[in-house]
């Protein structure tokens, strides 16, 4: 690259800008304090081993809509979805009037390492939901899965259909065979047995398959953006929060991780009909309630192509797709997308009650 | 242990790894040092089975890794030629922040590249693995440790969780169908006292706080 002088110079002074700027954003952090996540007032009211489920306080008076019972990832903490007032999923369903649960898997230890993927499902979960279910008497809820919580609640959708009224999947992998899915290919040759092997799988590890999915990005770019924030506090502690979240990443129980790898990236029994769970055969078709399927045209995470096949696979006569602009996790935090989502699955869900 | 006494095949920096096994061969006869491929004899055979499963582990992995950084090399001057020719065909950036970012495009779209073919999958497979392998082996030895110094080992720990598991599970069977009263009650006292219930307790779940409808 040739540079004439006048633009060296450019350079030169934009490189002491952003010096600049990295100092006062150092300075910032350094008076920073504690960063305060999943601020909305919740209770829990069951828990079971390390699981807690938890009721959020209403916010504004019922839409009249069945519960929303929240079934979020276990590779990942849920307070992502209300990681700060102003990026809330859940407040935004609370301010509609709509009574939100939270299934929270919690930090499971080597005390969980037995605990077998149907256990998760047909046992934590299935005993939340009944709970829910009991506590207003009904006979079916709204069920909410998020990312593997999705895949999950799909399996639970298709073992108990008459306990679900509505099914809403968000970025959900379905299809765990799609050329895009990068994390997909590598899991094909590890050999998950071995991996689990020695107990549960650490958080930490899943951490670096993480970053190494786009490492430039994810380790370098980041940390050079944050030194051009000019040390405005509000972004600042945005992006703490957020920085909390990534890495704050519970250990995976092994045999639940063991069969989920195998199952469902090796072997992607979901999507063949093939999968067992507690001894009862789970079939797809069997998911009848009407199904909202959320994607992220972005996400490099679970790519549109492993959460489309969805509405081809199941029962349901009511299916309908939304693609969001966004990625895996800006779905819920971005700019546009923290109000715009949940506006349509509150719509949705009107318009079937 | 010198760099010189390490057997050809070993780099020099497994060295202080190779005197940590040694180690555990307990100062006893160890044929395969000296006749490589023997199998291991002796009193002190298993520590000098994990000890050389070890080694082979620690082997496997630098060999393995040193084709990933290879890989991660070639990542870096695919991403270098892309770069580049983004710069001799456009404008050239006009702060180093334009310059960084085109930089870690270029560096993202060559890794996507490597990233996604098969090769680069087995390659992560395999150190993945490996490692797990090593941890295994590893927990073998901590295994005998514990055991010497009579600490809880996780082989104990997890015999434990089984147990509790195995109990939680019962309390979480829905009870069978109450048996038919007996035709006739017990005649005598001692028929009484030996009977024993039949039935799981049912499992009782109380939450620790009610919500209000």
């Amino acid at each position: 690259m040739n540079a004439a002088p006048d633009s060296l110079a450019q350079l030169l002074q934009s490189a002491a800008a952003m010096q600049e700027s990295g100092r006062s954003v150092l300075k910032s952090m350094l008076g920073m304090g504690e960063i305060e996540v999943g601020t909305s007032e919740k209770r829990c009211v069951y828990s079971e081993d390390k699981i807690s489920l938890y009721r959020y306080a209403p916010l504004a008076r019922s839409a009249g809509l069945k519960p929303l019972l929240i079934c979020y990832a276990m590779v990942n903490r849920p307070y992502l979805l209300d990681l700060q007032p102003d990026r809330s999923f859940i407040r935004e369903l609370l301010h509609a009037g709509l009574d939100v649960y939270l299934l929270d898997w919690g930090y499971p230890d080597g005390a969980d390492r037995f605990s077998g993927f149907d256990e998760y499902v047909d046992g934590y979960l299935r005993r939340c939901v009944e709970f829910v279910l009991k506590e207003h008497a009904i006979d079916s809820l709204t069920l909410l899965g998020v990312c593997q919580g999705g895949t999950m609640s799909l399996c639970y959708a298709a073992l108990y259909p008459t306990q679900i009224a509505q099914l809403i999947t968000m970025v959900t992998p379905v299809d765990f065979k799609t050329p895009e899915n990068l994390l997909s290919k590598w899991a094909q040759h590890i050999d998950v047995g071995l991996l689990t092997q020695s107990g549960n799988v650490s958080g930490d590890f899943l951490n670096l398959v993480y970053l190494s999915l786009m490492p430039f990005r994810l380790t370098q770019q980041k940390y050079v953006n944050l030194l051009q924030m000019q040390g405005d506090r509000v972004q600042l502690e945005n992006f703490m929060r957020m920085e909390k979240w990534i890495f704050d990443s519970p250990d995976q129980p092994a045999t639940a991780f063991r069969e989920f790898i195998q199952w469902f990236f090796q072997e992607n029994r979901l999507i063949r009909d093939e999968l067992t769970l507690a001894g009862k055969p789970l079939r797809l078709k069997n998911v009848t309630a009407p199904v909202l399927n959320i994607f992220a045209s972005k996400d490099h995470l679970v790519p549109p192509s492993a959460s489309i096949p969805l509405g081809a696979h199941i029962g349901s006569k009511d299916y309908e797709a939304l693609e969001i602009d966004a990625g895996h996790i800006g779905l819920y935090v971005g700019g546009k997308t923290r109000k715009t989502v949940p506006a349509a699955v509150m719509a949705w869900l009107r318009k079937r009650n | 242990m010198s760099d010189a006494e390490l057997p050809p095949s070993m780099p020099p920096h497994l060295a202080p790894w190779k005197d940590f096994v040694d180690g555990l061969g307990m100062g006893s006869f160890n044929p395969s040092e000296m006749f490589p491929g023997a199998p291991a004899l002796g009193l002190s055979r298993e520590y000098q089975e994990t000890a050389r499963r070890l080694v082979e582990l620690g082997q496997q992995f630098h060999q393995r890794y040193t084709e990933f950084a290879q890989q991660n090399a070639t990542v870096m001057q695919d991403a270098f030629h892309v770069m580049k020719k983004r710069v001799d065909a456009r404008l050239p950036p006009k702060s180093p922040a334009e310059l960084y970012d085109a930089w870690i495009d270029c560096a993202e779209d060559a890794y996507h590249q490597a990233a996604h073919s098969d090769s680069f999958a087995r390659l992560l497979a395999d150190l993945c693995n490996i490692s797990s392998a090593m941890k295994v082996e590893r927990g073998k030895l901590t295994e005998q440790l514990a055991r010497h110094l009579d600490l809880p080992s996780r082989a104990e720990v997890d015999s434990l969780h089984r147990q509790v598991r195995a109990l939680t599970a019962a309390l979480h069977r829905p009870a069978p169908a109450a048996a038919p009263a007996p035709a006739k009650p017990a005649k005598s006292a001692k028929a009484a006292r030996t009977a024993r219930p039949t039935q799981n307790p049912r499992a009782v779940r109380t939450p620790r706080k009610r919500a209000k409808k």
